[in-house]
């Protein structure tokens, strides 16, 4: 699936099952942080996204020429990025993140924003005093 | 998953009807009293649906179906955290405000906007876990859960995904008596840290709905719990100990009715001895633990009798809410193929660390937490009952110790805290920390009942002054001239004065009516004001009845 492709951009990999899974009860994360033993090696070419179905979830209109236009370039880039798929990572520990700096943290102290007429005038459907949206009534 | 204990408890059968009991509301109070009229009204309702029942299972009652399955439950559960700020901006969150008038560029989402994570939160995310008996992760990290709903204002939610911040932990906990009773031993997979969506309502005329983002951005804790509940009365009570763990903490309030703890049922079954799981169906829209309770029983003779009669396909992955007023769970409108949230790792937000002296001094701030209450409290040798009931809120737990810590006897306080004063904290709607009664006066009222300064009976006439009014026992005491008179001789002339008195009953008594000294012992107790002491008393009216004839 596409997602699993941009994951795979990421400086670690999931395995298969995190991808696709939702609300995920029953599952233990089995290993341990500072040691992650990644079972599959995926040195085989990444698979192509379903730029249709990305598109889907992540709510960007492409009509079908649009899907069949920019599948090859989105191939291009993530093949690009692929190369990083040579480097040998056997003996390296994988990084949560990519930064190295720790925690940026603030006080549990309230502030109240001073503007927040400003922030309710740029909502473009505001019945007062509830922001008005469209009737949902199926999550994602 | 494999980890966990499987228990092969089988549902005991009058389980499958809960008693409607007064179940402990948010409140103080652990009400016991059963109800036998609603018991029989919830059997009533309990019926199993209408389904043409073949002729074979014609012949087995519902709970005879139900034996035959072990049923696998696991809770999901949301805290809200009780911190003054939001998790990733400085607005303060109080419950009920006004509808968007806690609000900033970051819990709204506004581009440019970056999340600054408050520090209170992963103090209260180290106490819950330490709490539960988890396995901190030193170094965990954020991830964004992408979805699209009307009140998730940045289109994801900032959650933990693969490294939450506490996994591989358990809770004890003791089932209420009139259930059964017992101990159990849950286990817990995972603990995280995550933020609140706003809140959406639908309006009345169907074609638009409304959101208020005060909530947007508020801390929670979401807590997974092994698979390892096996009946809707376990399943509430894993819910109460939470809540009970997380008002000890100090880390939630724990109100199931203002949303501060919601709870995510997951119910299966399978044939007994089956070692595969069967289809799990997860079950929303509880608001307080009997529905916990009622839920869960009710999907489980659901499931089982859709299995005994063959039509286990038509058990679903699902998702059902439940209907408080029809009692029962019903299907939500089936969702198009699973949910695919995109997780990766928040760019905004460093990764979260830990230092092991962080947790150490978080581990021994720890206050006692309920089971270690419980188990010191049965060690002083209260009876289960007294138990439950003094470590439930530890508003009442720390008054008994408070009070027993100053010398009182264990039981008399514990029968004194869960009698007259909890009736009056029910009856004036009060909290224990709000009567005026305090625990050293309750102390000496207890001692001044034990001592024979005064008696039982004028004990539980000052305690409601005390209550209302406080003051001290001495003073009362002094005040209204209370001290027990023991001195028999005052008591033999009072004595003298009422058969002297009243001589057509004393003819009575002697001619055979003996009933009548209750009557004599009345009259005794009048005059005294209610001090003589009704031992000596009725020693002394005995031998002066007997002794004249």
């Amino acid at each position: 699936m596409g997602s699993r492709a941009l994951l795979m951009l990421t400086n670690f990999k999931f395995k298969s099952s995190f991808a696709s899974s939702s609300s995920k009860p029953f599952y233990l994360v089995k290993s341990s942080p500072t040691i992650r033993k990644l079972s599959t090696k995926t040195r085989s070419s990444l698979q192509p996204p379903d730029v249709r179905r990305l598109a889907e979830t992540a709510r960007i209109s492409l009509a079908p020429n649009e899907v069949e236009e920019f599948a090859p370039k989105i191939r291009q880039v993530i093949d690009w990025f692929g190369q990083l798929q040579a480097v040998d990572l056997d003996s390296v520990e994988p990084a949560f993140r990519a930064d190295t700096e720790g925690d940026n943290l603030r006080e549990d102290v309230p502030e109240t924003f001073e503007n927040k007429e400003a922030l309710i005038a740029s909502v473009p459907s505001y019945k007062e005093p509830y922001i008005k949206v469209p009737k949902v009534l199926n999550k994602e | 998953m494999a980890s966990t204990l499987f228990r092969t408890i089988q549902i005991h059968p009058f389980l499958l009807y809960p008693t409607a009991i007064c179940r402990r509301r948010n409140g103080v109070l652990y009400c016991t009293m059963k109800s036998t009229q609603t018991q029989t009204a919830t059997q009533e309702k309990q019926q199993p649906p209408k389904v043409k029942v073949s002729q074979h299972t014609q012949s087995k009652t519902p709970d005879k179906i139900t034996r035959d399955y072990e049923a696998i439950i696991g809770i999901e559960t949301h805290v809200q955290l009780s911190t003054l700020t939001k998790a990733f901006c400085s607005c303060p969150y109080n419950y009920g405000s006004q509808p968007n008038t806690s609000i900033c560029p970051i819990c709204m989402g506004l581009p440019g906007a970056l999340p600054v994570l408050n520090s209170k939160v992963i103090e209260f995310a180290v106490k819950l876990g330490l709490a539960l008996n988890c396995k901190l992760s030193l170094n965990s990290k954020f991830d964004r859960k992408q979805y699209f709903y009307p009140d998730l204002p940045k289109g994801y939610q900032i959650s933990q995904f693969d490294i939450p911040i506490a996994t591989g932990g358990y809770i004890d906990l003791d089932l209420p008596l009139e259930f059964g009773g017992g101990h159990r031993k849950f286990g817990i997979t995972r603990v995280h840290m995550e933020e609140d969506a706003g809140k959406l309502l639908h309006s009345g005329n169907g074609d638009y709905s409304q959101v208020d983002l005060n909530r947007a951005g508020v801390p929670l804790l979401e807590i997974v719990s092994e698979p390892d509940m096996r009946t809707g009365i376990e399943a509430a009570e894993y819910a109460a100990e939470l809540q009970r763990v997380v008002r000890y903490l100090g880390v939630s309030n724990g109100n199931m009715q203002e949303g501060s703890l919601r709870c995510d049922v997951n119910v299966s079954i399978r044939p007994v001895g089956q070692s595969e799981f069967g289809t799990k169906v997860e079950i929303k829209n509880l608001n307080s633990f009997s529905s916990i309770n009622r839920a869960i029983d009710f999907e489980i003779s659901r499931q089982a009798l859709l299995h005994s009669q063959g039509h286990d396909d038509q058990i679903v992955q699902e998702t059902r809410l439940w209907e408080e007023g029809a009692q029962k769970t019903v299907t939500m409108r089936k969702k198009e193929g699973l949910a695919d949230y995109r997780y990766f790792p928040e760019p905004d937000l460093p990764e979260v660390i830990l230092t092991q002296e962080y947790v150490d001094g978080i581990r021994n701030s720890l206050p006692e937490l309920p089971e270690m209450k419980r188990r010191r409290y049965e060690k002083m040798g209260l009876s289960m009952q007294d138990v439950l009931f003094l470590a439930n809120d530890v508003n009442v737990a720390e008054y008994f110790d408070a009070t027993i810590s100053r010398g009182a006897d264990i039981k008399l306080a514990a029968n004194w805290i869960m009698g007259d004063i909890a009736a009056y904290m029910k009856n004036e709607k009060l909290s224990i920390n709000e009567i005026k009664l305090m625990p050293e006066e309750l102390v000496e009222l207890i001692a001044s009942i034990k001592g024979g300064t005064i008696s039982g009976k004028i004990g539980k006439e000052i305690l409601f002054e005390l209550l209302a009014k406080g003051g001290t026992v001495k003073g009362l005491i002094e005040e209204k001239d209370l001290v027990q008179i023991v001195d028999p001789v005052e008591i033999g002339k009072m004595v003298d004065k009422v058969l002297s008195e009243n001589p057509k009953q004393l003819e009575q008594y002697r001619g055979g009516k003996t009933k009548l000294q209750g009557f004599f012992a009345g009259q005794v107790m009048k005059i005294s004001k209610g001090k003589a002491n009704p031992v000596l008393l009725n020693k002394i009216l005995l031998e002066k009845l007997n002794a004249k004839s």
